[in-house]
């Protein structure tokens, strides 16, 4: 180890840092061990063990099929609104990129307007209704789609920049019409982004609260986020039950996260940037 | 050569399509419902001209939300920035743990704000929360208050959620901007004798412009529009002294006014377009070009 980083700007540095980790990393964890107490430890929010570990809080939460449920509705929603995004994204921002005129530039910034503009929830149920698809699945992935997609073309256009017009060619010298062109040159090149497009769509759609709160009346079709909601509705004092239930619905997504998190992360700010 | 059409346009008819049917088309049929008495009380929904809004100016609750939605975000914003750039430059230097500093700092970015929110009401709870405790525990009881209660503190109480939320987010973009900056302007300030805060005051600070924008917009135009984090800690109260837009028209939503509801949003996608463009304007004026 070199003697300069011994220095004690550096370790004042570091338990700076470790502090403020702390102060990230403890909720969490006071999430974790109140969800295995019992409801009068639980509601003192202490950090220590349990004194009596009770695995039956999560039996608890997944009493009822709600939370399976969820996971369900979550799942396919976003699945939907994952296949719809991607694929339509990346067809548009391939041709917003290549073009590269006045009328795709307008049109790109139409689409960017879309990531500023608040959404219009109420008029939207109005809407759904209108087509026939309040209260379903399709009509849940079409909603999803149409607010990620702003940010996903943002995205991918970025990316296409990434991508020279000479990879383009090999594909026009064996004499690929368009459609061909884009998926067996551009897409399979789009993959890093495509990834990352994903992820953030899983996590948006997983996380999400105001759409599914204002769009569904039906129950069965709630996702595990205002699954979370109403049964904080319902167990408002039982905060072992309430961390319990916190703890199952985030631990899909903190998992993604670190598994993936090079994507999430980088492929943000790359897009970010890039704009 | 013959020119063929190798990207066609019609790429962009399927996402322009779903983008304007369920994201265009109801922003602008909700500017017409604003101007309708359209409810959950009568099948019949009739044109009422400026009623909505007049009600709505009168109200007075309108003028509370913009003013706190205002304050957050402005307060928010500052503070989001500063922490997320400290941050950075805290990370930037090549740590042995640097990796595992970023993924803990970005790691309240995924969780939903609305289990942010749940969170955050435990930690505030004035007898048991953590942080009275903690404060308490550091011999500072005198500022252990009633966090979510006190009209004094309420406000508050939710900048300092989305602080501890959302900082991760700025940090991560800084930091990608602080990557782009060349190592040998560094290097040269240093031997032309800048210490470190010149340093930073005269080639990273400006040479970070294009993160600067990134993130004050994101912010700016997020904590306009933060919904859940308030609807769970305060519910928009004590009394309306958290209220912001979006638990305005969460309010006037579930009460059936849904006519009204979509007039308080239009005003809220007025105020946010105002704001956007023009803090686009600013800050692209001051980018510099490397």
């Amino acid at each position: 180890m070199r003697l300069s980083s011994l220095r004690p700007r550096r370790i004042g540095r570091e338990a700076l840092l470790l502090a403020l980790v702390a102060v990230v990393v403890i909720p969490f964890y006071m999430i974790a061990v109140n969800s295995f107490k019992d409801v009068n430890e639980a509601a003192r929010f202490r950090l220590t063990l349990p004194s009596d570990w009770r695995f039956d809080n999560f039996k608890e939460v997944f009493s009822g099929g709600k939370i399976v449920k969820g996971y369900f509705n979550s799942a396919l929603i976003s699945l939907g609104a994952l296949v719809v995004t991607n694929l339509f994204a990346s067809l548009a921002s391939y041709s917003i990129q290549r073009n590269n005129n006045r009328l795709t530039n307008f049109l790109y910034y139409f689409f960017i307007v879309g990531l500023v503009m608040p959404v219009s929830l109420v008029p939207t149920i109005k809407l759904l209704m209108g087509l026939g698809i309040h209260n379903t699945y399709q009509g849940m992935i079409l909603y999803y789609s149409a607010v990620l997609l702003p940010f996903t073309i943002f995205l991918m256009t970025g990316y296409m920049k990434t991508l020279p017009r000479e990879l383009d060619e090999s594909g026009i010298i064996d004499g690929c019409g368009p459609l061909r062109l884009f998926f067996s040159i551009a897409l399979p090149l789009m993959q890093p982004v495509i990834v990352t497009a994903s992820l953030l769509t899983i996590v948006s759609v997983w996380n999400d609260f105001m759409g599914p709160f204002y769009l569904l009346t039906d129950g069965d079709k709630w996702t595990v986020t205002v699954s979370v909601y109403n049964y904080v509705g319902r167990y408002s004092s039982d905060w072992n039950l309430i961390f319990a239930d916190i703890l199952v619905v985030i631990l899909p997504v903190l998992i993604l996260y670190f598994l993936l998190q090079e994507y999430i992360v980088e492929g943000m700010t790359a897009g970010a940037m890039k704009g | 050569m013959k020119r063929h059409v190798r990207y066609p346009l019609y790429f962009i008819a399927p996402a322009f399509a779903v983008y304007f049917a369920l994201f265009v088309f109801p922003a602008l049929s909700g500017f017409a419902y604003s101007f309708t008495d359209w409810s959950a009380y009568s099948e019949e929904t009739k044109w009422i001209g400026l009623d909505n809004y007049r009600q709505l100016f009168s109200e007075g609750v309108l003028g509370l939300a913009i003013k706190n939605t205002l304050l957050y975000a402005l307060v928010v914003t500052i503070f989001v920035n500063l922490f997320g750039l400290i941050l950075a430059l805290l990370l930037n230097r090549n740590s042995r743990l640097g990796k595992f500093y970023r993924t803990s700092f970005y790691t309240p970015v995924v969780i939903a704000p609305l289990i942010v929110g749940y969170l955050f009401t435990a930690i505030y709870n004035p007898e048991q929360g953590i942080l009275n405790e903690a404060l308490r525990f550091f011999g500072l009881g005198r500022f252990a208050v009633d966090w979510l209660n006190d009209s004094r503190y309420a406000l508050f109480s939710i900048m300092l959620t989305e602080l501890w939320r959302s900082s991760g987010f700025a940090m991560v973009i800084y930091l990608a901007g602080l990557k782009t900056i060349p190592q040998d302007l560094l290097e040269q300030a240093s031997v032309d004798g800048a210490g470190a805060f010149r340093k930073f005051r005269n080639v990273t600070f400006p040479l970070l412009a294009p993160s600067f924008t990134v993130n004050l917009l994101l912010t700016v135009i997020n904590s306009l529009k933060v919904f859940e984090t308030v609807l769970v800690l305060t519910n928009g109260g004590p009394g309306y002294d958290t209220e912001v837009f979006n638990t305005l028209i969460f309010r006037n939503f579930s009460r059936g006014n849904w006519g009204y509801a979509t007039a308080s949003g239009l005003v809220l996608t007025i105020i946010v377009s105002v704001i956007a463009v023009t803090f686009l304007r600013i800050l692209r004026k001051r980018e510099v070009e490397l």
